[in-house]
């Protein structure tokens, strides 16, 4: 096969104005294009639902109000009180993965959230975010938070590496659970979908009804890993207010 | 009147009928297995990268080839299975 009808195909960068600022290359790409399609869907979808404000709600706003409430109830419950400050960053985080993994889904469209080094720098923009509110709301006391209470000393020179590497692998795992669902999903699609167009005769129908299949799955995946990231986001954020 | 109150009644059946249906889906919703076991695949090779990039990290730095990388490979290994029991106890609670 040749290499240009590869599953993997779709996972690469296109150049689409070239950009270079001294030795940076910042140019604009499919993925940034999707990226920003995926920014104008959010606001327009937002503001254009939520303009009427109608005490009955139509079903678009409905849905955004849905939303809302969906991300605002998470952090109610995971952070508590302290949480409401960190709304807009978690709505923000949830609506940019979960429209991006959508717009991933429509045919021919590029998936921005199946490089790894995009949902690396969502999680490490979390990561980074909440150890400074550690140390802003506890100080040195932070430290604390990797020894373990009710342990005897002589156990933490082992304990403490333990914790330390636990807490850093943090945005490693939840970047690494975005990028290889997205990537697998999406290969695995192609992958059948080149199936469809080599079986001979009618048999090419079986792998094209699993994909149908599989597409109402991708979809699935797509919330539940938008859900997944803003969930570990508010289990940070509260780990940031209340050690242990 | 009478009539009214028939209405109304078999209103809050219906919306009675549609909130335990509601609390069935919810409780009936299980993560699929392929799901779960990428969830803990993933903390333990997450803590695996960092132990073993710390190691050899301090190899570099202190010149001590293979110690760095192996003692920094075991505590990355059990930092990962720390992962999965924090992961565990979360689902637990869930319950």
């Amino acid at each position: 096969m040749a290499a240009k009808d590869s599953p993997l195909k779709q996972f690469e960068i296109n150049t689409i104005s070239n950009i270079e600022i001294g030795s940076y290359n910042i140019s604009f790409t499919n993925s940034s294009f999707a990226m920003l399609i995926t920014v104008l869907v959010i606001t327009l979808f937002l503001t254009l639902t939520v303009n009427t404000r109608s005490i009955i709600p139509s079903r678009m706003q409905l849905i955004s109000e849905l939303m809302y409430n969906f991300i605002a109830q998470l952090l109610s419950d995971t952070v508590g009180d302290n949480g409401k400050k960190y709304f807009p960053f978690v709505f923000t985080l949830f609506m940019f993965v979960l429209i991006g993994n959508m717009v991933g889904m429509i045919p021919y469209q590029f998936t921005f959230t199946s490089h790894i080094i995009v949902t690396f720098a969502l999680a490490a923009v979390v990561f980074i975010g909440v150890t400074i509110l550690g140390f802003v709301n506890h100080g040195f006391k932070f430290f604390s938070f990797f020894i373990i209470p009710g342990v005897p000393f002589y156990m933490h020179p082992l304990l403490i590496p333990i914790e330390v590497i636990s807490y850093l692998s943090r945005p490693i795992s939840l970047s690494v659970r975005l990028f290889a669902n997205m990537l697998a999903g999406h290969t695995l699609l192609k992958v059948f979908a080149g199936f469809v167009v080599t079986m001979p005769f009618f048999t090419g129908a079986f792998p094209l009804a699993f994909i149908v299949a599989l597409t109402g799955l991708e979809i699935l995946i797509a919330f539940l890993q938008a859900y997944v990231f803003a969930i570990l986001t508010c289990l940070y954020i509260n780990d940031a207010y209340h050690l242990h | 009147m009478n009539y009214k109150n028939k209405n109304l009644e078999e209103l809050g059946k219906k919306i009675n009928n549609l909130n335990d249906k509601d609390k069935n889906i919810k409780s009936s919703k299980k993560e699929s297995g392929a799901g779960f076991g990428f969830k803990i695949s993933t903390e333990i090779i997450a803590a695996l990268v960092v132990g073993v990039g710390i190691g050899l990290i301090v190899d570099n730095y202190f010149n001590t080839k293979p110690i760095g990388l192996i003692i920094f490979f075991i505590f990355g290994a059990l930092a990962g299975f720390l992962n999965v029991y924090r992961v565990m106890r979360r689902i637990e609670k869930q319950r």
